[in-house]
């Protein structure tokens, strides 16, 4: 591969080193400093152009001669260059926000027609603007919940950690922080998640099409950009909620070279509550906190350095401690070798970790931890080889260290360590892609990730025979490996395509393949994932999963792009999904492996999406026709089912209009389909105690009613801000405005006072319509 | 102390106090499918009637006793003798030990043979020892987050060291079980603790110590505890422990609905329809003391 690679290197050099330059830099924001990412950076005469990537980094190469060079970005003005282009240029662009405020509220990041004229389709770009316009639960702007309202996504309902996107499970979206993998995205179980909005830059969710550059996931890529901070002047801001209470600070640490962001935001139930608690409790803790920094520093216009770290707890005690949470680090540079020539290297440690103990003495006492952490090492490089191709390399590899349980229990002053033993695994990916303009009309992306995955050593190779599908597996042998030996290992070729064709000016069609792999599992069987979940590596009984996908697209934008559509169809197919036996042992269980099952996926949908870019009146309203199945031996009679997450229908109306200067408003409202459930035929009586029974063993045989809801909220800027520093806005929302009790699921059970009698329960996560309001403010 | 559902309950507060979740019966339409016989054979090795109950499946939705499945005949194979059930008409069939003596033969296999219209189906169950309770005792607390003021009473007895065992603790107040409007809530044990293999030969731990007293009712002074300590076997403990489970399988972490395994085979080979229920021996041993202010 790497052969290849100067190949092509060289065959550039050859082809065009002699009379064509490049016109390389950055776009920034003038306002912060802050580099824009995906802005455009077009040559009007030829009729061609670039957009800045994710470092706000831009090179285009031309023929020599004189051209006028426009920059541009929503919500910001465009700059135009006039330059004589005779030898490679240097040139880094401030562009300045727009300033009238009404008619020009825009809600993309991106620049104009982007969804139309890019090679990539299946994605959903939300800044951090939108999201905080979005009506939430208890006023708490949310990234995750936020993504739930864009199209080929769904969840199995309110309070549920994570989101599942085309027919995947909530483990194969590879959810991403500054480029290092959060495993829990979630604060309370599953009400928050735990990005600080006042710290995101920008959201990009890729459902389809993902470029050879993403790897490790079957599902999704959601790829948070943290704030870099404010690089010319000192700011602040926050905020106070009725569950959190935020505040960040941004500036330069040197001017237009260095600057800090810092966030934190600590939910403050436990102070509230603490009055109504009686004397026993008042010990008791339930917070949670998270802490968001960064900084960087542009050393020259060469290199950049960029450092930035997470950090955030959930708190459970009274009696015991329970406490769970993420930390991640990621350090970054930016070098640019020449003017064609970019590389981001990141670094990155990622721990997830929970831990429960009681408050035990040394006669009785019980603790137990866990996490995973891993460790990774990423070179990408951008070539860009002339106007025609942009040629991206690179390579990826991680270390994990996985502690399932580390463990012991005291009991009568005798103790025990419970612990189990830990796994160690290494993935390595290498790809390389190309993005090739083609005549007038086609853009292609194609390229290839070569996957490749280790279960290392120290560990036991773990042998089962074979039983029927469904019944408890017995371990017939284990054999020892030493530190780093190979137990299991695995190659994948993963080839990508995408390609735009473009119709006219407005519109396009595309299409993508790609084909995943994925080395991690999430072992839940639960129907919300909990925090105490184990992430577990391919082993030789557990296999990777891989999914391969086809999307097609049409693509228009309306009214001088004030309105873009987009309609896309997928297909899905999905193998080796894990799935569990009856009654299968997830915790301290040093045989797990023979209570896991492994069947194979279908997803098939249609999506539909039209957002409103401009004007008072800001949204979108997304539409999903979709289905998610399953087909396992050993479960439904080894037929297909339908997932616990899937949805026929699912319609997000989102809303935001701003009426004047001091009031904006927004409401949003969603329609989905309810989830699947297995419901019982039968009951039998054991011991006085009813069991309910299926007599046709099926799984998600029935449907919960389906799901709806309308929030609202109006924001309130008082007129007094115009001319000070000090700028608030209150925020007044109701969420579930019309206190429908959506459920969550529908269980059976013996009634309690007339042991004779069965109900069916529906259990409703939020009952009532939830008022909220807060005060955020910026400084 | 620690009370094992406080987690649920912070949980269910730190939600109340800002939302309203909410639990309320529905109408369901469920399918009507073809009844099944099931077997409710808890026996044990002392010298009270044993019963085996015969019953049938029902639609879920019937909300009446299920009807007892007459006409059958149960033998409890033995080393050398084998029990007779007779039929009482209501689906029990009892044996009276005070005729042929206990079923008592530790570390024997015992097999459970049944005949019902022309079908034979039979079970085994190894009846394992069971450890002695040594004690109980009982400490008066104050009324705390989800437990109410009263005694509160431990029972300490040892696992058996070097060998697999599972057990079934039963507390009785006054001689009524401690949780009478929870049916489903049984307690069992995997060794001394709640799984897994850490706690062999190990005084029972406290959270199992500590379930015999119902943290809504605990005792008061004067009251009867009586504490039952049953052997099973591996097939009876994952059966109960599923029943625990499936009967009252809601809320955000519930798990899919599965269906019980029964051990209770086909004896004839022929295809026939899948019997449910368990059939269970164990040797029982009870400690029982008045709770003293």
């Amino acid at each position: 591969m790497r052969n290849l690679l100067f190949l092509f290197l060289l065959l550039s050099f050859s082809a065009y080193s002699q009379e064509k330059y490049t016109i390389s830099g950055y776009v920034k924001s003038a306002t912060g400093g802050e580099e824009l990412i995906g802005a455009t950076v077009s040559v009007p005469d030829l009729a061609t152009g670039v957009s800045t990537n994710v470092y706000g980094y831009y090179a285009l190469t031309l023929p020599a001669g004189t051209y006028k060079i426009r920059y541009s970005y929503l919500g910001y003005t465009d700059v135009i260059k006039e330059v004589n282009l005779k030898e490679d240029i240097q040139l880094s662009i401030e562009l300045n926000e727009t300033v009238n405020e009404l008619e020009t509220v825009e809600i993309t990041s991106e620049g104009a027609n982007k969804n139309v004229e890019s090679v990539e389709m299946s994605v959903n770009k939300i800044d951090s603007k939108t999201i905080k316009k979005i009506p939430a639960l208890l006023g708490e702007a949310d990234v995750v919940k936020s993504v739930l309202l864009l199209p080929g996504v769904s969840t199995v309902g309110e309070g549920s950690t994570g989101f599942n996107v085309r027919g995947g499970g909530i483990d194969q979206n590879l959810v991403l922080l500054d480029e290092a993998p959060v495993y829990n995205s979630s604060h309370l179980f599953g009400f928050f998640s735990v990005f600080n909005p006042d710290a995101v830059k920008n959201v990009s969710l890729v459902k389809g099409g993902i470029a050879p550059q993403y790897g490790g996931r079957l599902s999704s890529i959601l790829d948070i950009r943290m704030k870099e901070g404010n690089k010319k002047e000192f700011h602040g801001s926050g905020g106070v909620g009725v569950i959190f209470s935020r505040l960040s600070l941004e500036g330069p640490i040197k001017k237009d070279k260095a600057s800090f962001l810092i966030a934190g935001r600590r939910s403050y139930a436990d102070v509230m509550a603490k009055p109504f608690l009686s004397s026993d409790l008042s010990g008791s803790k339930f917070y949670f906190y998270d802490l968001t920094a960064k900084v960087n520093w542009s050393m020259n216009e060469k290199n950049r350095f960029y450092l930035s770290g997470y950090f955030g707890r959930d708190i459970f005690g009274a009696g015991f401690l329970f406490n769970w949470g993420n930390a991640t680090t990621t350090a970054r540079w930016n070098h640019i070798f020449n003017d064609r020539l970019f590389m981001n290297l990141t670094g990155y440690y990622s721990d997830y970790d929970y831990s429960f103990g009681v408050d035990g003495d040394s006669e009785d006492d019980f603790e137990w931890s866990s996490s995973v952490v891993s460790y990774s090492l990423k070179p990408d490089f951008s070539y860009y080889l002339n106007n025609k191709n942009t040629l991206k390399f690179g390579g990826q590899s991680i270390y994990y260290d996985f502690k399932p349980a580390e463990a012991k229990f005291a009991s009568d002053g005798r103790t025990n360590d419970i612990s189990q033993p830990e796994k160690f695994a290494i993935e390595n990916g290498l790809y390389i892609q190309n993005e090739q303009k083609v005549g007038a009309r086609i853009k292609l992306l194609y390229g290839l990730r070569w996957s490749h995955f280790s279960y290392l050593g120290e560990g036991e190779k773990q042998v089962y025979n074979d039983t029927v599908p469904g019944i408890r597996k017995t371990l017939v042998s284990s054999e020892k490996y030493d530190q780093y030996e190979s137990i299991a290992s695995y190659n994948n070729f993963e080839p990508r395509l995408s390609i735009n064709y473009s119709l006219t000016e407005v519109s396009s069609l595309k299409a993508s393949y790609n084909r995943m792999s994925q080395y991690l599992h999430l072992i839940s069987n639960t129907v919300a994932s909990t925090p105490v979940d184990l992430w577990l590596p391919t082993t030789n009984n557990l296999k990777p999963q891989i999914a391969d996908q086809i999307a097609v697209g049409y693509f228009r934008n309306f009214s001088n792009n004030a309105f873009e559509a987009s309609a896309e169809v997928f297909v899905k197919d999905f193998q080796n999904q894990v799935d569990y036996i009856d009654n299968a042992d997830i915790f301290f269980n040093d045989e797990l492996e023979g209570d896991l099952l492994s069947g194979d996926g279908r997803a098939y949908g249609l999506e539909l999406f039209i957002k409103k870019n401009k004007g008072a009146l800001t949204g979108w309203v997304s539409y999903t026709l979709s289905r998610s199945e399953r087909k396992v031996n050993g479960i439904n009679k080894d037929d297909w089912y339908p997932t616990r997450f899937d949805r026929l229908h699912n319609l997000s109306v989102v809303s935001a209009y701003q009426l004047n200067d001091k009031w904006g408003f927004s409401a949003n409202f969603v329609y989905s389909t309810g989830t699947p459930a297995t419901f019982p035929t039968n009951r039998y009586e054991i011991q006085g105690i009813v069991v309910p029974h299926n007599y046709d063993q099926s799984r998600n045989n029935y449907r919960i009613p389906a799901y709806h809801r309308l929030d609202i909220s109006a924001t309130l800027t008082p007129r007094k801000n115009k001319d000070r520093r000090w700028q608030g806005e209150w925020v007044f929302s109701v969420y579930n405005v019309y206190s429908r009790r959506n459920p969550y699921s529908i269980f059976f059970e013996q009634d309690e006072n007339d042991p004779n009698m069965t109900n069916a329960i529906r259990y409703s996560v939020i009952g009532s319509f939830v008022p909220a309001v807060s005060y955020n403010f910026n400084f | 102390m620690m009370r094992t559902d406080k987690i649920l309950i912070l949980f269910s507060l730190m939600c109340s106090l800002f939302m309203i979740s909410c639990e309320d019966e529905i109408d369901v339409d469920l399918d009507e499918r073809p009844n099944q016989l099931v077997v409710d054979a808890f026996l044990t090795n002392d010298s009270s009637i044993q019963t085996v109950r015969l019953t049938t499946s029902a639609p879920y939705f019937l909300n009446e006793p299920t009807k007892g499945a007459q006409g059958a005949t149960v033998k409890v194979i033995g080393p050398n003798i084998s029990y007779t059930f007779s039929d009482q008409g209501d689906g029990n069939y009892n044996y009276d030990p005070s005729t042929n003596g206990p079923i008592d033969s530790t570390g024997f296999t015992y097999r459970l043979e049944l005949v019902y219209e022309g079908n034979t189906y039979s079970a085994s169950s190894l009846l394992n020892p069971v450890p002695t309770i040594d004690t109980i005792i009982s400490v008066f607390e104050e009324e705390e987050l989800g437990s109410e003021a009263g005694y509160y009473a431990q029972f300490f007895a040892t696992d058996f060291a070097g060998r697999k065992d599972y057990y079934w603790i039963k507390a009785f107040k006054n001689g009524i079980d401690v949780r009478p409007d929870q049916p489903s809530s049984l307690i069992l044990a995997e060794d001394g603790a709640f799984g897994g293999d850490g706690a062999d030969g190990f005084v029972f731990i406290l959270p199992l110590r500590a379930a015999i007293t119902n943290d809504d009712e605990p005792f008061a002074a004067g009251d009867i505890c009586k504490v039952e300590l049953l052997s099973l076997n591996e097939d009876a403990f994952e059966f109960l422990d599923q029943v625990t489970i499936q009967a009252n399988n809601g809320g955000l972490f519930s798990t899919p609905p599965a269906n019980i395994k029964s051990n209770i085979k086909d004896a004839s080979g022929n295809l026939q329809e899948e019997v449910l229920g368990v059939f269970s021996l164990s040797s029982i041993s009870t400690f029982s003391t008045q709770i003293k202010p």
